[in-house]
């Protein structure tokens, strides 16, 4: 495999990223050289056809994504269609990934939730139109405004800093993102009102964005 | 993007959790999905909740893939796409959209309902009474739309021109939500045609004699 032009990206990808941050921040070194190698690989794809360097990807995100499906509650069989359906888009739109804006993982979260999302919409009740209309629901192409936040951010950046909120804050973000639960279904298992579940969740994540908007700004 | 006196962004960060774990129904997902595409301050807020669910994927217990699956999937790729063209939404239609109605705005086959009021379903029956529904609803400059009161929870995403209540102006970008205990008669403002994606819960409830006997008849 051939990483060609790697220097372009790595540029594009330090104009950025903070710059100094090596010192201080050994643990996201480790996770930045995961999104630079996912990038990498994109890189790849798109440039040289490069078939391995997406077999490698997925070797990687393949059996991630399908236990998120099957955690859902989706089949063996779907769930396997469905990271099908992900990594072919992934081959074919690679030219369409942008480091700056996402990390990989991102990207490809993002398609496999809509992927799912869509497969519901063709499968549930509300299915009454005709089905050659019914295509993919619109992903990964979106056509998101600038988000100049996310270009700084990486998961594992992240994930540091969701380990160093309060236990409870924890929970709460384990409880919205992992437990795959809407908010009135938590309300009914836990018994808190919904109201009380919500205010953990959100003062949560306004926690984990100012902690991320700090951290970033002393890297910078 | 247009920017009106009372900017009204009416989502909650709740949803936007929901939106990100997938847990919206179909409908409710493709408003936020194009909101998130006209709106960069929702499309910021849903980039970061989205970045920590595709962190969390890292914590799934992953499925591994079945022997075949690499091989089919690398046996079978198609051509790649070209490279990203500049996605343009210069017909008004966020990408979701476009995706789920096969078309762009300019291309729908409108059905009037009364003088000035036209609809086209996108997913789901607006006459059936279970579950989200999505359509799109064209409304004349200049008119006011009957005093109307919702069953459940009613989602508008302003598309294009601009609407009133009040002294509270909703124009492209913006997501105004009813939950059942609100009536409402919005003016569409002069000029031009204003062109929401709206998604129900239940039938409207017709406030005047003359709506309610139409209601049956016209369908919203």
């Amino acid at each position: 495999m051939t990483f060609g032009n790697e220097t372009v990206i790595i540029d594009n990808m330090s104009n950025n990223e903070p710059k100094s941050y090596s010192d201080t921040r050994r643990a996201s070194t480790k996770s930045l050289s995961a999104a630079k190698r996912d990038a990498l690989w994109l890189h790849s794809i798109s440039n040289n056809q490069d078939a391995r360097a997406l077999s490698d990807l997925f070797e990687i995100y393949g059996p991630k994504l399908k236990g998120w499906l099957m955690a859902r509650g989706v089949g063996n069989g779907t769930a396997e269609d469905i990271v099908q359906d992900v990594m072919i888009k992934v081959w074919t739109k690679a030219g369409s990934f942008d480091p700056a804006k996402a990390s990989f993982a991102t990207w490809v979260y993002r398609m496999t939730r809509n992927r799912w999302i869509d497969h519901k919409r063709k499968h549930g009740r509300m299915d009454v139109r005709d089905p050659d209309l019914m295509k993919i629901i619109a992903d990964d192409e979106v056509q998101s405004a600038e988000v100049n936040f996310m270009a700084q951010q990486n998961s594992d950046i992240l994930r540091e800093q969701i380990s160093r909120l309060t236990k409870a804050q924890q929970m709460a973000i384990r409880m919205a993102f992992m437990e795959y639960k809407t908010h009135k279904e938590i309300s009914e298992e836990t018994g808190l009102p919904l109201g009380t579940v919500k205010t953990r969740i959100r003062s949560a994540i306004q926690a984990l964005k100012a902690n991320m908007a700090k951290h970033i700004g002393q890297m910078q | 993007m247009m920017l009106s006196v009372d900017k009204k962004i009416d989502i909650s960060e709740d949803a936007i959790t929901e939106y990100a774990t997938g847990n919206l129904s179909p409908a409710k997902h493709a408003i936020v999905a194009c909101q998130s595409e006209i709106c960069e301050e929702v499309s910021s807020r849903v980039a970061f909740q989205e970045q920590i669910a595709a962190s969390m994927i890292e914590q799934v217990h992953t499925k591994a893939l079945s022997p075949l699956f690499m091989g089919n999937v690398l046996a079978n790729l198609p051509p790649q796409e070209a490279a990203p063209n500049i996605v343009n939404l210069k017909n008004n239609t966020p990408g979701t959209l476009s995706h789920l109605l096969g078309c762009g705005l300019d291309k729908i086959k409108w059905k009037s309902l009364i003088p000035g009021v036209a609809v086209h379903d996108v997913l789901g029956d607006r006459n059936n009474k279970a579950g989200d529904r999505l359509y799109l609803l064209k409304a004349k400059g200049g008119m006011q739309m009957p005093n109307h009161g919702h069953n459940g929870e009613e989602w508008t995403l302003i598309l294009k021109g601009s609407y009133n209540i009040g002294d509270k102006v909703f124009a492209r970008g913006d997501l105004h939500i009813e939950d059942e205990d609100e009536i409402h008669s919005p003016h569409i403002n002069e000029g031009e045609d204003c062109i929401c994606l709206v998604m129900t819960q239940g039938p409207l409830k017709m406030q005047s004699l003359i709506p309610r006997l139409l209601q049956p008849l016209i369908g919203i």
